[in-house]
């Protein structure tokens, strides 16, 4: 079957290259890195049931992803900061696609008048910051605002020193101009700063920028530096320009199809998708310094291109094949994610991972005998040859030592495996010194947090104004409040509650519910007697009071501890509101983002099953045999667990990024172990001793291994120079799978086939191929 | 945190005060203190929003009204409110008190505004569950008039001063909802204040009547945020009145539809119809 192949291949050799080549020229054009898609629709189902629940939500009420703008300055009242948060304020509003903008400027606040003359006395509303032309002016916003138990702890910091601007969007349309719109408001913000004045940029829009931007620089940083790390690499193990262009131009078109593909099949670029470029790039080297070395032995010993690519071909199609396959099945286990991004990457790695092979086995071996490379030995093969024999020779002679050094640190390792943390925390994401950090350090310490979410209530028209509401309302708030994170609760009720107490005197012994439904409802009336009281009440109640919400904000944290608070606070809004006829639901964007990362992490551990036993399947189909499947398990689960177990050790949780990497790890050392396997049985059938095989498996295979090991080892480590931490993670743990493969490879399977001879002893194998003859 | 109750623009409501929803729409699309003067041969545009402000209104009228506000989901509630107005004399201005009927629960919460030309304009509130009259401060504009998508600026009028007018069509025509044309013209305003949020509009005025039947009003961005249409327009005691009105606020995605089900005008109101004590004084 190889060699037909490999006839095939041969005969049709320029026409699948040229194919290739145009292919890649076609595909390259659709690859743009700088189009990115890190909406949050990108990431979840809209038929999920917490995406259709947010979705009723933001229709009712208007969704909750907004920009912070935090201020800090220890003169905040005075005439020249409320001037400037005044003209930020005005001008933002400006901005294309801006709603509404929240600030001490915008704010109006609500005061009882004193009886005067005749009257009863009445109710002011007025803005917060009007005509200030002194110092003493400026105080006394400072005192109104204090005083305003809506406006303090959430508008401005307790100690008056941090103020927030929150600008909220036209939703449906923000995140086709996000950029363009943050940048404006930072262009209006940053040259206003009075002297003395930080500020502080947040929220869920920012950080969905800040991903973009990460998404982007990752991009342009490291896939320079990867490449120029490879070629580099490349050219000193072969101490070939020929081979390094040739090995170069290969990948690059396997990377153009991969992405070309990766577009056509749908898929939106983003922050996961930035991880594939170079992740097909590695792959395919791996498979290319396979290709490349055995090319270059065999034109040496037959002379002949012709041979040559033939031999390279029939030997290394099956392996490569099979290395493919597995690879590609680990990463497509991903494709059972239910987030779509996971999903995307899982399929276009895979897809990726098989075009690569194709590429590899039929477009290298073809630019190899156009451009026929030095036959000399090349460095790779002059120093990393004979090391691997005696490597492979001491790990013969003392397999004993091997395998319990391999038991020992197993055994540290599932050690640090009990040590893992499940936890995405997306501003730890950032290195404490990035502006995204050191913002929601600000909006957490001062105001009322960067993250937050809602409880939905729906239930019939007019339920959500009866004084019985209203209890309850208020019930659930205090309840909700005592909950560790949480910062600010609001609901109708406290409109109703700060409505009654200006009507009353404004003593703070009216901030009461009235206790009939005709003085709640004319009270909401008064609210709503204003466009913007109508609009804000719209944002927390349905215009015919069938539906309502309470807003939770929160300090920013990890996600797995958000969605465990939200998980409460519906229980406990059920608990309060059982019998009341109306559903309690916790929904917002902070339930959206929470359960995307719960899904994220849960679902890795169903894609890691998958994986496992799928590519364990393929093993033992390849190698038709139960034995060589049950090494491949053992060899491969060595840098699975070193990876699971450093980041244990190391406080590394399994966040979004990192617990991919299982997956992918598995799908990329079980490579080096079917090569060694493949060789190892091929030269033990043309009658080597078990000794001898192991010894020159570990000179080629290992050998091409190695410098695979080396040259990704090198392009991963790149990544650890992110400033987005999951990328760096992944780069290093990646680094370290290749590393610890390796090793796995050259230490462990050796071992463990010369302390169970009968089961992989040479003797052994050729019994059973007698037997299965006869 | 907002909290913009109850605040009302200072500019005038002589439109609501003076003709109910006849007036609404003429002091909503035309500016305050036009002059009077009827437009000669080849009228410019700003002759025609004079003399659509200056046209007879009454001294005095009584409505009964039904308004609907539709939220964006498209769910309608329903306010019954009965309308009194009356135009000022010299130094005093109009007057204008509001009482609901319907739903039940603001049954007889009444609004009473007393404008001054000279000085802010006082507003009253009477909340049946509170049983006191409450005086109302504020200084917020563009606030809507009693949580409908017309704005007290919208129906207040604005000064002609602040506008330039200039003819987008001279020989449009209007098509009524009866399917009926008639002649009209349609006129673009433009603030001279860039910063006011809705800096353009255009209004369609009919010749015959010099009622204006539609406009629309644009955003700083030039995009359309309102848009006015009357459905109904009938002579009331001589007097061309707007029967049915529906404004449409495309950037809340809500509507409003007015409807008068009765309008009597020059109906002897005094300034006692419009005292704190008769604000007071449920029906």
């Amino acid at each position: 079957m190889s060699a037909w192949v490999a006839r095939l291949l041969w005969r049709g050799r320029y026409l699948f290259s040229l194919f290739i080549v145009l292919g890649a020229a076609a595909m390259a054009p659709l690859v743009n890195f700088t189009s990115l898609d890190n909406d949050v629709s990108m990431w979840i189902s809209k038929s999920d049931p917490v995406y259709v629940t947010y979705e009723r939500f933001r229709k009712e009420f208007g969704g909750g992803r907004v920009l912070l703008v935090a201020l800090k300055s220890d003169r905040l009242f005075t005439v020249e900061s409320l001037d400037a948060i005044r003209q930020m304020s005005d001008e933002i509003r400006r901005v294309r696609l801006v709603e509404r903008v929240t600030s001490l400027s915008t704010a109006n606040v609500v005061q009882a008048l004193p009886p005067e003359g005749d009257d009863a006395g009445g109710i002011e509303v007025q803005p917060l910051v009007r005509d200030i032309r002194d110092e003493a002016g400026a105080q006394a916003v400072r005192i109104r605002a204090l005083n305003d138990d809506l406006l303090r702890g959430d508008l401005v910091s307790e100690d008056g020193t941090t103020t927030a601007i929150v600008v909220a969007f036209d939703e449906d349309r923000i995140d086709e101009e996000r950029g363009e719109v943050i940048e404006a408001i930072h262009k209006i913000v940053d040259p206003r700063l009075p002297k003395g004045m930080q500020a502080f940029y947040n929220g869920s829009l920012e950080i969905s920028e800040t991903y973009n931007r990460v998404t982007i620089a990752n991009t342009q940083n490291f896939t320079p530096p990867i490449l120029a790390l490879m070629i580099v690499g490349i050219f000193v193990m072969f101490r070939s320009w020929k081979v390094t262009g040739l090995v170069v131009v290969a990948v690059l078109a396997s990377t153009a199809w991969t992405m070309g593909l990766f577009v056509l099949f749908g898929f939106k670029f983003n922050v996961l998708a930035s991880m594939l470029p170079p992740l097909v790039l590695v792959l395919a080297v791996a498979d290319d310094v396979h290709i490349v070395q055995h090319f270059i032995h065999e034109l040496r010993e037959s002379g002949n291109a012709r041979q040559a690519f033939l031999s390279t071909v029939e030997h290394l199609c099956v392996p490569l094949l099979g290395a493919s396959v597995t690879t590609a099945l680990g990463l497509l286990s991903l494709a059972t994610s239910n987030v779509l991004a996971v999903r995307g990457f899982g399929i276009g790695a895979g897809v990726g991972v098989m075009v690569d092979f194709v590429l590899s086995i039929a477009f290298l071996p073809t630019l190899l005998t156009l451009v026929p490379p030095d036959t000399a030995p090349p460095p790779q093969e002059r120093w990393l040859a004979r090391p691997m024999g005696l490597v492979a020779g001491f790990a013969v002679r003392r397999a004993g030592a091997v395998l319990t050094t391999l038991a020992l640190a197993a055994g540290v390792a599932i050690a640090g495996i009990w040590h893992l943390r499940v936890d995405t925390n997306h501003i730890n994401f950032f290195a404490e010194r990035h502006p995204l950090h050191q913002s929601a350090a600000v909006i957490d310490r001062e105001l009322s947090g960067v993250y937050s979410f809602n409880v939905m209530f729906e239930g019939e028209p007019g339920v959500m104004k009866t004084p019985d509401t209203m209890r309850r309302l208020e019930r659930l708030a205090a309840e909700l409040q005592g909950l560790p994170y949480v910062k600010k609760v609001t609901s109708v009720a406290d409109y109703v509650k700060r409505v009654n107490r200006e009507l009353n005197g404004g003593g703070r012994d009216k901030t009461v519910i009235p206790a009939s439904a005709e003085a709640i409802a004319q009270e909401l009336f008064v609210f709503e007697l204003s466009g913007e009281g109508r609009t804000e009440l719209e944002r927390m109640v349905a215009s015919d009071y069938s539906r309502g919400q309470m807003s939770v904000k929160l300090a920013s944290m990890s996600s797995d501890v958000v969605f465990e608070q939200i998980n409460r606070a519906e229980a406990v809004a059920g608990r309060v509101f059982e019998g009341s006829g109306i559903r309690a639901t916790a929904t917002g964007s902070g339930r959206i983002f929470a359960t995307l990362d719960h899904y994220l992490v849960t679902s890795q551990f169903g894609s890691f099953a998958t994986a496992f036993v799928t590519v364990f399947a393929v093993m033992f189909v390849l190698f038709k045999s139960m034995r060589f499947g049950v090494l491949g398990i053992i060899a491969n689960a060595v840098p699975v667990l070193a990876v699971l177990g450093l980041m244990g050790w190391m406080g590394i949780s399994l966040n979004i990024a990192t617990v991919m990497v299982a997956s992918v790890a598995l799908g990329i050392t079980d490579d080096d172990t079917i090569h060694f396997i493949g060789r190892y049985r091929r030269d033990v059938l043309a009658g080597m001793s078990t000794a001898d095989a192991i010894r020159t498996a570990a000179e080629h295979e290992g050998r091409a291994s190695l410098t695979t090991a080396i040259v990704n080892s090198l392009a991963f480590a790149v990544m650890l120079l992110s400033e987005y931490k999951p990328s760096a993670w992944f780069g290093g743990l990646m680094a370290l799978t290749m590393a610890t493969a390796f090793l796995a490879e050259i230490f462990i399977v050796p071992a463990v086939m010369t302390l169970f001879p009968g089961f992989y002893g040479a003797d052994a194998i050729r019994r059973r191929l007698l037997k299965q003859a006869a | 945190m907002n909290w913009a109750l109850v605040a009302y623009s200072n500019r005038r409501i002589r439109g609501v005060a003076v003709a109910g929803l006849a007036g609404v729409l003429v002091a909503w699309s035309a500016p305050a203190h036009a002059q009077g003067g009827r437009p000669q041969a080849g009228p410019t545009a700003e002759a025609v929003v004079r003399q659509a402000e200056d046209r007879d209104t009454g001294r005095d009228s009584r409505a009964d009204m039904k308004m609907r506000l539709f939220d964006r989901q498209g769910r309608a509630r329903e306010r019954v409110l009965t309308l009194l107005s009356k135009r000022g004399a010299g130094a005093a201005g109009d007057r204008t008190l509001l009482r609901f009927s319907s739903p039940n629960d603001i049954r007889n919460t009444g609004f009473l505004v007393w404008e001054h030309p000279d000085t802010d304009d006082e507003r009253f509130l009477f909340l049946p569950a509170l049983g006191r009259v409450r005086r109302i401060a504020g200084a917020e504009k563009q606030e809507s008039f009693v949580g409908s998508d017309l704005s007290y600026e919208d129906i207040g009028g604005r000064q002609l001063a602040d506008y330039t007018y200039a003819f987008v069509d001279e020989r449009a025509t209007w098509t009524a909802p009866d399917g009926s044309k008639k002649d009209a013209w349609v006129v673009e305003s433009r603030a001279k204040d860039s910063g006011v949020p809705y800096p353009r509009s255009t209004s369609t005025i009919l010749k015959d009547s010099l009622v204006m039947v539609h406009a629309e009003e644009f955003t700083r961005h030039n995009e359309r945020g309102k848009v006015f249409d009357v459905r109904k327009v009938e002579k009331v005691d001589g007097i061309w009145t707007v029967l049915a009105l529906s404004v449409v606020n495309e950037k809340t995605r809500t509507r409003t539809d007015l409807e008068t089900a009765a309008i009597r005008y020059n109906v002897g109101l005094t300034d006692d119809d419009f005292s704190r004590r008769r604000l007071e004084q449920v029906p």
